[in-house]
């Protein structure tokens, strides 16, 4: 496809983020920083045993201590369900996980509500309770709900063309087994949520976020109000990766004791709550089957992947769609069969790891077919050239077709600079190198009928803007590179421009940053909007040169007719002559997207990274010598931010493959904290070598698609592949912890 | 438990407060004093995002740290690091080179960097190794906030050989 070679001023250049001086000098604010009168401090008491029928529970010893405003039990939260399933507090008197919420108070201080939440007395009579979900799926297993048969809450089947068919014309046919564990999201900022629900029928919230809308809705359902009455303020965001995508129980429990003691209320999780509390992935079993020629072409996948799914069914339904539709979006096949089926155990109700599923897929998948290039006596840098999809290649659901697809440019730029052809092989024992490939979708349909963002821009009179999104800013700099689009489209400099957002009272509609569909869906929202304004600035403009609108300039704060460059106005002159005059024209533009098609996403970036590793025999340990990372982004509007978005995600692949893993037994978490609950620190990260590769997608605003998750997607497998290629041994259950190392040596 | 009257000079600023044995150093900070530029992390030193600077510019995690053994002595946060209205060169250069992404360990990231570099200007990669050892985020993965203390140093002697 013909690329329209665009002369940018300001995108593609490196943009300190717009609020990056409050966040170095701490005046940036976060949802524990807000301090409102009267403000109460919550405490919730949480069941110790995995599954447990409650007996009784007396709160009078708690209710008489002083400073004690409300006290919510299971009754009080009655009628309110989050996710599919899941009452909010058990009110059939059965908790069903470790942590799960019984009772909740509100107090005038912290300590006096930990204090009175340690005199609430519950009796409860265990239970038999389910940590596996390969026991659960037994015949003879207890059942933890009515309905689900055999205690599989959720199945997705998919198959496409006829897999049995093309697996019987394949010369050579793997199968292999994995397992990814549960692991926590580790956001700086722990849970929290204040709300103030002290004025009837208006409720409202601070709670970090990555869709306000999403949270909005939630909360207006489950308090019956109208969504416009329930005001959420998204401050800063202290990190997202997938987690902060749906409400969670903390934010019903804080609203319904504000309701309640008629105050406003914080509830945060405090020292090991949070690993108790988040609602990250679960462990996952994969069992793939895959064919090809013995010319190496691939034919067929199959995929059966049990999901711990946890107590109550959450996101990680979500996961099985995604995860079924990921098996075509890389390889181009001729039949696919996947099965996804959600067990419930008596663990806490799983979302998403970081990732989203998908990351820890491949991590199964890239390994997968590491191993299948290999039994076909080729290395998995020209198996993917060979295998890999290309611009046009439509996926097999029929929903996406690639407008511009950069993952042969990457793989072979990446195995450039690494050196894989003379590293391949021929590294010494114990030194290894992998590659990870992988696809990511820039927003899609699902959670709505549409997908949508909206975006407004107000041009003043000296010049400047500001611009109004809905879009959440969780770290990813999306405010910032929305200001870079509508500045290029203005002729002015992002840092003319103010975004305002984080207030569902006056933000624009946007189902939030998530799908990885901010800089493509709220981008070409805010270019909208840019270009609306813009269109309104050349009425004058244009009369004043004597030009067509459609002729005119706007660069560099000036505005020109394109043949005539030498007869310049000032942007801000433009700006001030269409309010300031007898019309009185104020400058108020608008811009919405919406993908026209009806499922799937309009545009999938791609990469690839090569990990090098040395493995240490004797303790195990795995030291990521270097990455060397590719992805294309379609156009970087900001290409240090898409240095740094590679380079945290390549921080928590390496730290989800290497350590990351929430150990649990008989449904406890056993390493509830970061002392425990390992990750990297500034000494083990490696050097990385960063490769932005840019097809220019024709739908993105200026071609940009997506940095928000693609890169992680790509990690796991070559750091995996590349212990495989130093040890000579495959470990196939993440993480890649020492003793599984040492036992993979071993044996 | 009985209150005990306690002086702590805070930014340069002194002041007289009355705290209970059981506060931290960081709930007074933030809740008696309203410096709530010093985020609240895991309250139990695994983080890294309480971190303030002690009386040698030493990094000291606020969140398991008595108030009342801070009795009469200074201490430096976040508020206390700009230089008048212009952003000190360690700031100036997380936010040139992309280390900052969702800020809440921002603040404690600058404590731990600033207690390195106020007293070594011309850090190992070793030194920048273990300054940062405390911290976690997820966000950077470190990789630029390294980056951003090298050219903070670089720009601390060049200011040292100027001055």
């Amino acid at each position: 496809m013909a690329r329209v070679k665009e002369d940018l001023a300001v995108v593609g250049k490196n943009w300190a983020r717009l609020d990056g001086a409050d966040k170095v000098t701490g005046r940036s604010l976060f949802a524990d920083d807000v301090r409102l009168p009267g403000m109460l401090y919550a405490k919730v008491v949480r069941s110790p045993h995995a599954h447990a029928r409650i007996l009784d529970i007396d709160i009078s010893k708690a209710a008489a201590v002083p400073g004690v405003k409300a006290i919510i039990t299971p009754e009080d939260g009655k009628d309110i369900w989050i996710g599919m399933n899941q009452p909010l507090l058990p009110p059939d008197g059965i908790v069903k996980y470790v942590g799960h919420e019984v009772v909740a108070i509100a107090a005038t201080s912290e300590r006096i509500a930990a204090r009175a939440a340690e005199l609430v007395e519950i009796e409860y009579e265990t239970l038999p309770s389910l940590s596996d979900p390969r026991d659960a799926i037994k015949e003879g297993a207890i059942q933890l709900h009515e309905k689900g048969e055999g205690n599989v809450g959720w199945e997705v089947n998919l198959d496409h063309g006829d897999p049995d068919k093309v697996f019987a014309e394949c010369d050579v046919i793997r199968e292999d087994e994995f397992i990814t564990n549960a692991s926590h999201n580790c956001y700086a900022e722990y849970h929290v949520c204040v709300c103030d629900f002290s004025q009837a029928g208006k409720l409202v919230v601070y709670t970090p976020t990555q869709t306000a809308i999403l949270f909005q809705k939630a909360l207006a359902a489950a308090f019956e109000m109208e969504d416009s009455d329930v005001r959420m303020l998204t401050l800063n965001t202290g990190g997202g990766f997938t987690g902060r995508t749906s409400v969670r129980p903390h934010h019903f429990i804080a609203a319904l004791l504000s309701r309640k003691a008629g105050r406003p209320v914080r509830l945060r999780s405090a020292g090991d709550e949070e690993f108790i509390m988040c609602r990250a992935g679960g462990k996952v079993y994969y069992k793939l089957r895959s064919g090809a020629t013995k010319d190496g072409k691939l034919k067929v996948i199959e995929a059966d992947l049990l999901f711990d799914n946890g107590a109550y069914i959450e996101s990680q339904m979500i996961v099985t769609t995604l995860t079924s539709k990921y098996l075509h979006v890389l390889y181009p096949l001729e039949a696919s069969r996947y099965r996804g089926r959600l067990a419930y155990t008596n663990h806490l109700p799983y979302y998403f790891h970081h990732g989203g599923g998908l990351a820890q897929m491949q991590f199964a998948l890239g390994q997968h077919m590491d191993a299948l290039a290999h039994d076909l006596g080729m290395d998995s840098v020209e198996f993917s050239l060979l295998n890999g999809v290309e611009e046009g290649y439509t996926t097999a659901d029929g929903t996406t077709t690639y407008y511009s697809c950069g993952l042969k440019e990457c793989i072979e730029k990446t195995a450039e600079l690494a050196g894989w052809k003379d590293k391949y092989g021929k590294l010494p024992k114990y030194k290894g190198i992998g590659i990870g490939i992988g696809a990511m979708a820039s927003g899609a349909k699902g959670v709505f009928k549409h997908d949508t963002s909206a975006a407004m821009i107000q041009v003043n009179p000296d010049g400047k803007a500001s611009l109004f999104i809905g879009l959440p800013d969780m770290g990813q700099s999306s405010h910032t590179t929305m200001a870079i689009i509508a500045a290029e489209v203005l002729g002015i400099a992002p840092t003319d421009i103010k975004v305002v957002s984080g207030d569902t009272d006056t933000d624009p509609f946007d189902v939030g940053a998530f799908t990885q569909r901010g800089t493509f869906t709220t981008g070409n929202a805010t270019k909208n909007a840019a270009l609306d304004a813009r269109g309104q600035l050349a009425v004058w403009a244009a009369g004043q040169l004597e030009c067509d609108e459609d002729d005119l300039v706007w660069r560099n704060h000036e505005v020109y007719a394109k043949d005539n460059p030498d007869e310049k106005l000032r942007f801000r002159d433009v700006a001030d002559q269409t309010l300031n005059c007898m019309e009185g024209r104020f400058v108020m533009g608008r811009g919405f997207y919406n993908s026209p098609i009806k499922a799937g996403s309009m545009a999938f970036s791609f990469g690839a990274q090569i990990a090098e590793v040395t493995v240490d025999p004797s303790t195990g340990v795995v030291t990521v010598d270097k990455m060397t990372a590719s992805h294309d982004v379609g156009r970087a509007i900001n290409p240090r931010i898409v240095e740094g978005q590679m380079d945290g995600q390549i921080f928590s692949g390496m730290s989800q493959v290497l350590y990351e893993e929430t150990i649990m037994e008989d449904g406890q978490v056993m390493n509830p904290s970061r002392l425990d609950y390992k990750m990297p620190r500034a000494y083990e990260m490696p050097e990385v070598d960063h490769i932005i590769v840019e097809t220019i997608d024709p739908n993105g605003p200026f071609g940009a698609k997506e940095v928000g998750e693609g890169p992680i997607v790509c990690t796991m497998q070559a750091i995996a592949n590349a212990v495989t290629n130093a040890i000579g041994a495959r470990i196939t259950e993440m993480p890649l912890s020492p003793w599984r190392v040492v036992k993979a040596i071993k044996d | 438990m009985a209150k005990q009257i306690i002086t702590l000079t805070v930014n340069g600023d002194e002041h007289e407060l009355a705290v209970a044995p059981y506060q931290t150093l960081l709930e007074v900070l933030r809740d008696e004093l309203d410096l709530i530029g010093t985020k609240r992390g895991c309250t139990a030193g695994s983080c890294g995002v309480c971190t303030v600077n002690g009386e040698q510019g030493e990094a000291v995690l606020s969140c398991c740290t008595l108030a009342v053994d801070w009795n009469g002595r200074s201490v430096t946060t976040v508020e206390g690091v700009q230089e008048g209205t212009e952003l000190h060169p360690i700031q100036k250069k997380f936010l040139e080179h992309g280390a900052v992404q969702c800020g809440f360990c921002t603040p404690g990231l600058v404590m731990s960097a600033k207690a390195l570099l106020d007293v070594n200007t011309s850090p190992t990669e070793r030194d920048i190794n273990e300054a940062m050892a405390g911290a976690i985020c997820r966000c950077t993965g470190h990789i630029k906030v390294k980056i951003a203390i090298r050219e903070a140093a670089k720009a601390l002697r060049e200011r040292e050989g100027a001055g």
